[in-house]
């Protein structure tokens, strides 16, 4: 590891330090939930971002490898997918554990939980997919086909389901007129931006481990790209 | 290519009677566990328009994948390449599609009413939300077909792969039947046809790029 990266990561170690403290001793408490719970929106948001962030990772990813058939972007596109599975499930599993403190209920089919699930449901599919095709370069390209179909049918979930349906989440920060709806204590939305980008510096982080290993793997099964 | 799939299916008649008899026996399961009479007043419209759009769904994916599958098994996918372009052959096997699950909901939908006693208060809103659902699911499966009948596993893998696709298809087409059920205003269903229509497009554009990419590799 060169020493840049070291001091990349010290940083990375450092900010999320940062984050956790602020997320429970900075940013005040939350008005209207029961005990404390509400802090675990310093986490679960990030999570949930994260995953929507890989899911656009494996869209570039996959419209790379259709474009210039590389086998490293359909590993790209692969740990993409993978760590956004990982986060979605945190994302779901965090939501739920809020879920059951607020509502006394792990699961409320709110819009915003059918859209987690059916991402979910989504990158498990692509796994199934993948699993399916022997070949790696067809393996590849189906496997990008369906991303990209599967992304396109996505923002009706985000932004058209939850706004036809009443849910339990707050409002979306872009509202439905357009408008930028933001009603967070400023201290509370510092710890929320400040969490967003730690959450997105571990998954490129992960990412980049992530696509080091594929690239090693393809060099050792195929002598290099 | 339209023409090429309806003589074949008329010949041997397996999505037919698969389609069919799969959508007949989940009714019948459902009509007889559930019926109209063990549904309250107060939910028959929202509990009857997602049984209606399940059993169609799952009724249809017995058949659908076909389309493509059958070209790989019988081993004819190599001569469609060279004699038809993707673009045909995508639209051929997507009006076979869209035929066969119109075809359903003119069975299914009827015997559905019988059973479950479901009465629509404004049937025109029924039939415009009945043919958006088929074009939209037809363009969804069509392009799932294509997918998965160059995988290994292809039939289970069909239901793995369209569930998550048609998930928000379905969730808006059964708020659209479940308007058409209780208001006799047409333009209720105007919000779920909107969103069916759009997903829909999004779907037809999409495959239309990506289809050539699947079929040739």
């Amino acid at each position: 590891m060169t020493n840049g990266k070291k001091v990349a990561l010290a940083l990375l170690f450092f900010w999320f330090c940062l984050v956790i403290w602020a997320a429970f001793f900075y940013a005040p408490r939350a008005v209207g939930f029961k005990g404390e719970s509400a802090r675990i929106v310093f986490f679960h948001v990030p999570q949930a971002w994260v995953a929507v962030l890989a899911f656009c990772v494996n869209l570039v990813a996959s419209l790379r490898f259709l474009r210039h058939r590389r086998l490293l972007d359909d590993a790209r596109a692969a740990a993409a997918a993978r760590l956004g599975l990982l986060f979605a499930v945190l994302a779901t599993v965090s939501g739920s554990l809020f879920a059951k403190v607020m509502w006394g209920s792990f699961w409320n089919w709110d819009p915003r939980e059918i859209s987690i699930a059916i991402l979910l449901l989504v990158y498990a599919a692509y796994f199934a997919l993948r699993q399916a095709v022997n070949d790696p370069e067809r393996r590849g390209s189906l496997a990008a086909a369906y991303a990209i179909l599967a992304f396109v049918t996505m923002p009706f979930l985000v932004f058209v389901v939850p706004r036809i349906y009443w849910s339990l989440h707050p409002d979306t920060i872009i509202s439905a007129q357009g408008t930028v709806n933001v009603q967070m204590e400023p201290r509370m939305f510092q710890v929320l931006l400040g969490s967003v980008l730690g959450f997105s510096g571990l998954f490129w982080w992960l990412y980049s481990l992530e696509v080091r290993l594929a690239r090693l793997n393809l060099w050792r099964e195929h002598g290099g790209e | 290519m339209f023409r090429k799939e309806v003589v074949s299916e008329l010949r041997s008649r397996v999505a037919i009677s698969s389609v069919g008899l799969f959508a007949l026996t989940t009714l019948v399961a459902v009509a007889y566990q559930i019926g109209p009479y063990r549904i309250h007043e107060q939910d028959r419209p929202h509990l009857q328009a997602a049984l209606l759009w399940i059993i169609l769904f799952f009724g249809a994916s017995s058949g659908l994948p076909r389309v493509f599958v059958k070209e790989e098994d019988a081993h004819t996918a190599k001569t469609l390449r060279l004699a038809a372009r993707p673009g045909a052959v995508l639209v051929g096997k997507f009006l076979f599609n869209l035929l066969l699950l119109l075809g359903l909901e003119g069975f299914l939908v009827p015997l559905f009413g019988v059973f479950m006693g479901f009465a629509p208060r404004n049937l025109l809103a029924l039939l415009l939300v009945l043919v958006a659902g088929a074009v939209g699911l037809a363009a969804c499966a069509t392009m799932v077909a294509a997918i998965i009948s160059r995988a290994t596993g292809s039939s289970t893998l069909f239901v793995v792969l369209a569930v998550p696709l048609v998930l928000p298809l379905l969730v808006f087409l059964i708020q659209g039947t479940r308007m058409a059920a209780t208001t006799p205003d047409l333009t209720a269903i105007g919000p779920a046809l909107q969103a069916v229509s759009s997903l829909t497009g999004v779907t037809l554009v999409t495959s239309g790029f990506l289809f050539p990419v699947v079929w040739h590799d």
